[in-house]
């Protein structure tokens, strides 16, 4: 790791200022950021440390039916969360304790996890310069060794989303709050990432300084439920290679309202409306779920190396539906 | 450096790395202590500073930089090289040590962050002349073989059983789940750990 001086905010307007200055790089538990600098990827020459606001942003409480979920809390905390026990929420508790590994998920934040670096190896590498990355002129993965990449949504550079809560969170239609210098803004989950994910545009779409302070789970009407599933090579460790949330609401044994969110397979996590909109006033069958993981993946463009992917995100998005209605 | 060549020790890798450490501390201009603003947050400048760390139920006293990891600190800096480093990047779980409790990767955590913590690691895990349980029952089942990921297995083993006190292999399974072993050991450890949970139970009654 290059040096780097460390800030330790006592407010959270003191934290978005020192974060806005030109070289600054937030940290939450920083198992993204120390791994990215390790690899010097990320030069940042000053690192605003969140953990000392722990106190006010860590929380998982429930207010009304919702929930809110503070920033710092942790994946650990958000598998074992009581607040989170309806069956409503499984897909975030799912979603979180299966990520990474027990040492990983007792660090790591739910923003830290949201707002994580793709895992593009060309990327995260230092000898390597890709468009993405602001220091090359095309995606590298676009005509190399693509096979964790994207097969559906991209443009000009073939990342994939790597986080476990984010499908989850959209499913669920959260919020986020975010402050920046001193103004609190809660927008849709959906604004946090671009709409067009250019190899240029960033990751996600907060400011210079603005900082995510929550996540905000909606309240749930009776029968409402929710499920994650993914594709791992590995039991443990490992990143999805696919990944589907999946929230419905039953009524007499009738699907009245349905979402399903994709992880892995696009740069951003991405929402299937059409294929959510089969399921609504269907009965659930494994006749239906096949005709809607299809529609999922319709529009698939997989490249050189992840022909896998649509077969094996089909398989997890009808698996998903059963989860989620059984 | 020169006081280990003095005692006749040999020129160790470890022993290099540590006279490499103290004499980047040493060129880098030492703060006592991190800067307070009167109008700003507390910063800690680039390079090294004085900071404690609570390692084993002892307060120790250190310098390290902005950069260093709480893994560096412990095996470089505080002797302790019971935590091992593997990968260096969370991905063997070599590093594991216990911090406020908790199971966490300390080659991924800035000592900075460690500060004001509980941190226990595995030379901390029993009582001199009185072996932790799990320890024996390591030795017993021969759950090793070149021994590298032992000590993080039985921090993450230690965490199973502080949680569970008679738990099922899967449950055993689950807690390792982040420790890689490149000899394959893995059934023997399954096994220690019960042998342990055992042996404790025993102790209790
Ligand atoms: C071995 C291993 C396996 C893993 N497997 C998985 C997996 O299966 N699934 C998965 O989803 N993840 C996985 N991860 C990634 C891990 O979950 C993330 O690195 C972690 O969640 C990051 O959280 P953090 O608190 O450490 O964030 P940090 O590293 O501190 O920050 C990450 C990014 O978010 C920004 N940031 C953090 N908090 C805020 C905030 N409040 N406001 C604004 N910006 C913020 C930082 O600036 C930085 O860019 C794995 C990691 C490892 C090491
Ligand atoms: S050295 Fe920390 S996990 Fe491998
Ligand atoms: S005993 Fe060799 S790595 Fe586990």
């Amino acid at each position: 790791m290059r040096p780097f001086s460390y800030i330790v905010p006592r407010t959270l307007s003191e934290a978005s200022i020192a974060a806005k200055k030109p070289g600054a790089l937030l940290k939450a538990a920083g198992i993204d950021v120390v791994d990215r600098m390790k690899e010097r990827k990320h030069d940042a020459t000053e690192l605003v440390s969140l953990l000392p606001l722990k106190d006010r942003l860590a929380t998982i409480a429930s207010d009304g039916l919702g929930v809110r979920i503070g920033a710092l809390a942790t994946l650990a905390q958000i598998a074992d969360s009581k607040d989170l026990a309806n069956a409503a929420f499984a897909a975030l508790r799912e979603s979180a304790g299966i990520a990474a590994t027990p040492q990983v998920r007792n660090r790591a934040t739910a923003a830290g996890n949201v707002l994580q670096l793709a895992r593009c190896w060309y990327l995260r590498s230092s000898d390597l310069q890709c468009l993405h990355g602001r220091d090359g002129t095309s995606c590298l993965a676009m005509v190399g060794d693509n096979r964790y990449h994207s097969v559906l949504g991209y443009l000009d550079c073939v990342r994939v989303h790597p986080s476990n809560l984010a499908p989850a969170l959209l499913a669920l239609g959260c919020d986020y709050s975010t402050e920046l210098a001193g103004k609190t803004t809660r927008r849709p989950l959906r604004d946090l990432f671009p709409t067009e994910p250019k190899a240029e545009a960033d990751e996600h779409t907060l400011l210079p300084g603005e900082i995510l302070t929550a996540f905000h789970v909606p309240p749930q009407p009776m029968g409402a439920r929710s499920a994650y599933r993914e594709s791992r090579e590995k039991l443990s460790f490992d990143w999805a290679t696919t990944a589907a949330a999946a929230r419905v609401v039953i009524e007499g044994g009738v699907i009245k309202e349905a979402s399903l969110v994709l992880g892995a397979v696009a740069p951003v996590p991405l929402d299937r409306p059409d294929a959510a909109k089969m399921l609504v006033g269907e009965k659930p069958s494994d006749e239906l779920f096949v005709r809607a993981a299809q529609r999922a993946f319709v529009d698939a463009r997989p490249l050189s190396h992840n022909g896998y992917k649509p077969q094996v995100g089909m398989a997890v998005v009808r698996e998903v539906l059963h989860a989620v209605t059984r | 450096m020169t006081k280990d060549l003095h005692d006749g020790g040999a020129f160790s890798r470890r022993s290099f790395l540590k006279g490499a450490s103290a004499a980047a501390v040493g060129s880098a201009a030492l703060h006592a202590n991190a800067d307070a603003h009167q109008d700003g947050p507390k910063s800690y400048a680039q390079g090294a500073h004085a900071i404690a760390l609570t390692v084993n139920g002892k307060e120790h006293r250190l310098q390290v930089e902005t950069r260093t990891t709480l893994l560096d600190a412990l095996r470089d800096t505080l002797d302790l090289t019971g935590a091992k480093k593997g990968c260096d990047r969370g991905a063997c779980g070599g590093c594991t040590v216990h911090v406020d409790g908790l199971p966490v990767n300390a080659c991924l955590m800035l000592a900075l962050d460690a500060q004001a913590t509980q941190i226990t690691t595995v030379e901390g895990i029993g009582r001199p002349g009185h072996d932790h349980p799990l320890v024996l029952e390591f030795a017993r089942c021969d759950a090793m073989q070149c021994g590298v990921c032992t000590p993080g297995m039985v921090m993450s083993s230690l965490h199973c059983l502080q949680t569970n006190a008679n738990p099922d292999r899967a449950s055993v399974q689950r807690a390792i789940s982040g420790n890689i072993c490149r000899c394959g050991t893995y059934g023997r450890i399954c096994e220690a750990v019960a042998g342990a949970a055992k042996r404790m139970q025993g102790e209790k009654r």
